[in-house]
């Protein structure tokens, strides 16, 4: 496992151009056969029959940005972990055992610190609910 | 040598007289070219036939016949479907992002196909046996997301952009669960290639990972349930949720680019059960380690993983015809508020668990060390 | 060879994608050109064998980071601008008047005549290495240095993405006042929340 060749990554490079002539491929022969005939109401976007109003590039709510935000921490978090889990089981066959799973859970109870917080401020949930500051009625 | 399967054949004499002659990089290259090709034509069978088995299953399910016209049984059916997706007109809606609108599928595509280069059909039969294999598999993966919020994006249609949204949150959602659960198999099996994490699995199926140890048990559980919002399956199809999106992120995508689309989707599911049945089902291993050594061994190894992964497969589409569709806030609040915290709670069980008994398993502690 | 051959696409791809992100004024074809940009970038960590590396750039970068942008974007309705800076510099991303670019063209040569000053020797030196494909796993290592000499680091790291965690749940949080007039609006349907 010591020495390979950079070639262990051809088949990667192979399967992105196989895919790129699948999609190609595909592509042309949808080409050569299909009927083109543009015009007319088809090439609306299909708003159930109605004539759509509008374009749909609108503003959208900064929920899902929070959501990215929070998967983006988590991601990096856990790329961290990786190389760490991966010596795990050699260092403890070598007798560290007690040694790494204090690393470990560490790093981890930091992270759970993380989801603990966002999961007591209200930022897990999908609808928020807000707090008034006038009362009406 | 590398753990590849260009590796593999080099071993043999006659190829190896051949890799003299036209250079060990070359061979390599035409191994791994006839190789990829023939994998990537078994996939896309199995994903064609994958669209039969689900309506089969689902008319099975709900007492009906399903496809019977074409072929026997209606096996047929999906090349029938293939020349119906290429000889319809692809139409574009006029407003829409006209690359981004092409460069959607491909992107979903991609995602899906890059994957399968490091996925073990067998002990040899390995594309590559990549030293950060699985952790590869969850990043190019991410791909799919890419690809299918711009088709959403891309359509400027209002059901599509919701489905492009939600299918793309979703995805990332669900990617933490499945994240933390694939580091649990890896401090098991201490590697990252699939090879390795495969390896302990051998023999009888109380060896496989599932029954390692209680934590393993519920992590595999967590593990396919997040894989099916990862692969937007029902119950947590809502990126394509019809009875409310129309049909989601693909609504404007018509001929062969929705085809390609939705053969990204059932080769993604394929692929996933592949990769639960190698991270918990023992992956390719068969008992008794029957015929070992022979080139039969390697075939009996891809049936074992072949038919293991369908059996996963039927479960997925099961699930499908069986669970009602979660709403949105429910779908983030199970990710955010079970999924992620039981996965980290059995990261923790399980690296308590391999210190304190040495990285033994259930059946090992129970019976002894004579059960291998 | 492959090492050679997936240099050259890798960096043509970096290449041409760059200058691709720049030129277009669509943010959205912007996003996917650093996509491609993202991953070319990984296609060169696999030439040097930083396979771990190459891996977690398409993981945070392609799945995360792009995604987030995208996001970003459709915050602004993902429209795409056009520039209104004046004819010439139309051709130019926009970026600013003329002023903006004259200042940014005396910043950049000093800026390349320091580096260039202090990489003089860098050039006499280069030659051209016989490359021999070979490259050593690099996970188990980073995961021996992680624990042992960069222990610190690491454990530190996870209390910065806390802070990043905290600090961008409270940006992005929305205020939890909202003006009277609203709640006037939407009272009769949220009177029950109040319990929450």
């Amino acid at each position: 496992m010591s020495n390979q060749t950079l070639n262990v990554f051809m088949p990667i490079a192979i399967m992105m151009l196989l895919a790129a002539l699948l999609f190609g491929g595909a592509l042309l022969a949808a080409h050569l056969l299909s009927p083109k005939k543009p015009g007319g109401d088809k090439d609306l976007p299909y708003e159930c029959g109605e004539v759509p109003e509008g374009s749909a590039w609108s503003m959208f709510n900064v929920r899902f940005y929070v959501v990215g935000l929070i998967f983006i921490i988590f991601d990096v978090e856990s790329v961290l972990m990786f190389p760490v889990a991966a010596i795990f089981k050699k260092m403890n066959a070598l007798g560290n055992g007690t040694y790494i799973l204090i690393i470990f859970l560490s790093f981890i109870s930091v992270l759970l610190e993380g989801i603990a917080y966002c999961w007591k401020k209200g930022d897990l949930d999908w609808v928020k609910s807000y707090k008034r500051t006038t009362k009406i009625k | 040598m590398e753990n590849t399967i260009a590796g593999y054949f080099l071993s043999f004499a006659p190829v190896q007289h051949l890799a003299d002659s036209l250079g060990v990089g070359f061979t390599s290259f035409l191994i791994f070219f006839a190789f990829c090709t023939l994998f990537l034509v078994i996939l896309a069978t199995v994903g064609g036939f994958g669209t039969i088995a689900e309506r089969k299953i689902s008319a099975d399910l709900q007492a009906r016949i399903g496809p019977n016209r074409v072929g026997p049984y209606g096996l047929f059916q999906l090349i029938a479907d293939g020349i119906k997706m290429i000889s319809k007109e692809d139409i574009m809606p006029r407003s829409a992002d006209k690359f981004l609108y092409y460069l959607a599928p491909f992107l979903s595509l991609f995602g899906v196909v890059c994957t399968i280069a490091v996925m073990p059909f067998s002990k040899n039969l390995i594309l590559t046996d990549l030293n950060v294999g699985v952790f590869y598999a969850i990043a190019i993966s991410s791909l799919v997301g890419v690809g299918i919020f711009l088709g959403g994006y891309a359509s400027n249609s209002k059901w599509s952009l919701l489905g492009g949204m939600r299918g793309a949150s979703q995805i990332i959602s669900y990617e933490i669960p499945v994240t933390l659960t694939i580091m649990m198999i890896v401090l098991i099996a201490g590697g990252l290639s699939f090879n390795t994490l495969v390896a302990e699995q051998a023999g009888m199926p109380w060896n496989w990972y599932i029954f390692h140890n209680p934590f393993t048990f519920i992590g595999f559980f967590v593990f396919f349930i997040s894989t099916l919002a990862e692969t937007n399956r029902a119950p947590f199809d809502l990126p394509e949720a019809e009875s409310e999106l129309v049909s989601g992120y693909h609504t404007e995508y018509t001929g062969i680019r929705f085809g390609l689309f939705a053969l990204a989707e059932y080769i993604e599911i394929f692929v996933v059960s592949a990769v639960s049945v190698s991270l918990f089902l023992g992956g390719y291993h068969i008992p008794f380690g029957l015929l070992e050594g022979t080139f039969s061994n390697e075939i009996l190894q891809f049936g074992s993983l072949f038919l293991k992964t369908c059996a996963l497969y039927y479960v997925v589409i099961w699930v499908r015809w069986t669970f009602p569709r979660l709403r949105v806030d429910q779908l983030m609040s199970i990710c955010w508020k079970y999924l992620t915290p039981i996965a980290i709670f059995n990261l923790v069980g399980t690296a308590i668990w391999i210190v304190a008994f040495d990285g033994r398993s259930m059946f090992d502690l129970f019976f002894g060390s004579g059960v291998h | 060879m492959f090492a050679n051959i997936l240099f050259s696409v890798s960096s043509l791809l970096v290449i041409s994608s760059c200058i691709l992100m720049m030129w277009t004024k669509n943010l959205m074809h912007s996003c996917v050109y650093l996509l491609g940009v993202l991953i070319g970038v990984a296609g060169l960590y696999l030439t040097l064998g930083a396979d771990f590396v190459a891996a977690t750039q398409i993981m945070v970068y392609v799945g995360g980071v792009v995604i987030l942008m995208l996001f970003a974007v459709m915050l602004t309705g993902g429209k795409d601008y056009q520039s209104q800076t004046q004819k010439i510099l139309n051709l130019f991303p926009s970026m600013g008047n003329k002023y903006t670019f004259m200042w940014g063209v005396g910043v950049a040569f000093v800026f390349g005549c320091t580096l260039i000053y202090f990489f003089r020797n860098l050039f006499s030196v280069i030659k051209v290495i016989e490359s021999d494909d070979s490259y050593t796993p690099t996970i188990e290592r980073l995961g021996e240095l992680l624990v042992t000499d960069h222990l610190v680091a690491f454990e530190i790291s996870s209390v910065l993405l806390l802070g990043a965690l905290v600090g961008a749940a409270i940006i992005a949080r929305p205020r939890k006042e909202r003006p009277a007039f609203i709640d006037d609006i939407v009272d009769d349907h949220h009177h029950d929340e109040e319990h929450h």
